[in-house]
């Protein structure tokens, strides 16, 4: 019984299963300019789910990080770019982080 | 006398501006862009607009024209609201279609009469990461004086910069003004910097003078 015990407190003090958060990624036309591509950034970072935020001219890439558990709507991020003056074409939601994808924009020649 | 009021003028609006491919009128939603730009001594301008949209910005600005040929100058402050008309977004370019149109108010200087004008113009730009050109014309206008200033400017970049770091432009700009401001084309060889929201250029006219502007959005 002692040990039943044991047991039962150990397993309520086991951690829940750890949140992780999603990368978003999109694929953009229009981007070809960084001082005049400052708006998604700024658009972006308004949304309470919005973690972090990458734009790459190169990849013609925005992507997002959101919070953990937190996601945003493909709509939201198509009218967000929308409002930046720019094109969204595709969509993914990748386990990619966003250091990940700097350190491989930033290893291209 | 004109070119020290020019060099007053330019001086006093970089002082006045936060420093740290084509000047747009519109940055984007909710941004703001100020601008001061020093033309040769033939003209200053400052400007200032805040776009509610990516598609419109409106705001103000001052103009000040001195002519090279004679002694007319114009300072003129006026309104503009200005509208993205068309944007194509490409997979590797951008090219844009603005106009704009305001009113002011314009102090004449070889009569010292102040005089309601107006203004009205437009820009069509190409660029990818790697070359630039645009096309705009500026029309001001008053019982008392015609001016159109119109520029041209090709750009090349050594490099494709990506996004938080320093974008070099190499830009060949031609300028023409009518009204009796300057006979001739105006060329002036351009080296442009930005990063982030700022944005500086200069270099010099084939008259060996000042060209320069610099832009910051936030």
């Amino acid at each position: 019984m002692k040990h039943l015990r044991i047991l039962l407190l150990l397993a309520g003090l086991a951690p829940a299963a750890a949140t992780h958060a999603a990368t978003i990624e999109m694929t953009v036309n229009g981007l070809v300019c960084g001082f005049c591509a400052q708006g998604i950034e700024k658009t972006l970072r308004k949304n309470p789910a919005t973690d972090d935020v990458l734009v790459s001219l190169e990849n013609r890439l925005v992507a997002v990080a959101t919070k953990p558990d937190a996601d945003i709507a493909d709509e939201t991020l198509r009218e967000a770019l929308r409002d930046s003056g720019y094109d969204v074409t595709a969509i993914v939601r990748t386990d990619r982080s966003l250091d990940a994808i700097r350190a491989g924009v930033a290893a291209k020649p | 006398m004109r070119q020290t009021r020019g060099h007053t003028a330019c001086a006093l609006a970089l002082a006045a501006l936060p420093l740290a491919a084509a000047a747009k009128p519109i940055a984007f939603a909710h941004g703001t862009t100020v601008m001061a730009e020093y033309g040769a001594g033939t003209m200053t301008e400052v400007q200032a607009f805040y776009a509610p949209s990516y598609r419109y910005s409106f705001g103000g600005g001052h103009l000040a024209l001195d002519s090279e040929l004679d002694d007319r100058t114009r300072d003129i402050t006026y309104l503009r609201f200005n509208v993205l008309a068309k944007r194509w977004n490409l997979p590797t370019a951008q090219a844009n279609v603005f106009a704009w149109g305001g009113v002011g108010r314009a102090h004449v200087g070889e009569t010292g009469e102040d005089d309601f004008a107006w203004n009205a113009g437009g820009q069509v730009d190409y660029e990818t990461r790697r070359v630039y050109a645009s096309l705009r014309t500026d029309l001001h206008e008053s019982s008392a004086f015609s001016h159109r200033i119109d520029t041209l400017q090709l750009g090349f970049a050594p490099y494709a910069h990506e996004t938080n770091e320093l974008a070099v432009w190499f830009v060949l700009q031609a300028r023409e003004f009518t009204g009796g401001l300057y006979d001739g084309t105006e060329v002036a060889a351009l080296l442009r910097l930005f990063k982030r929201n700022a944005w500086i250029e200069a270099g010099l006219t084939q008259d060996g003078k000042l060209q320069a502007m610099v832009m910051f959005n936030f």
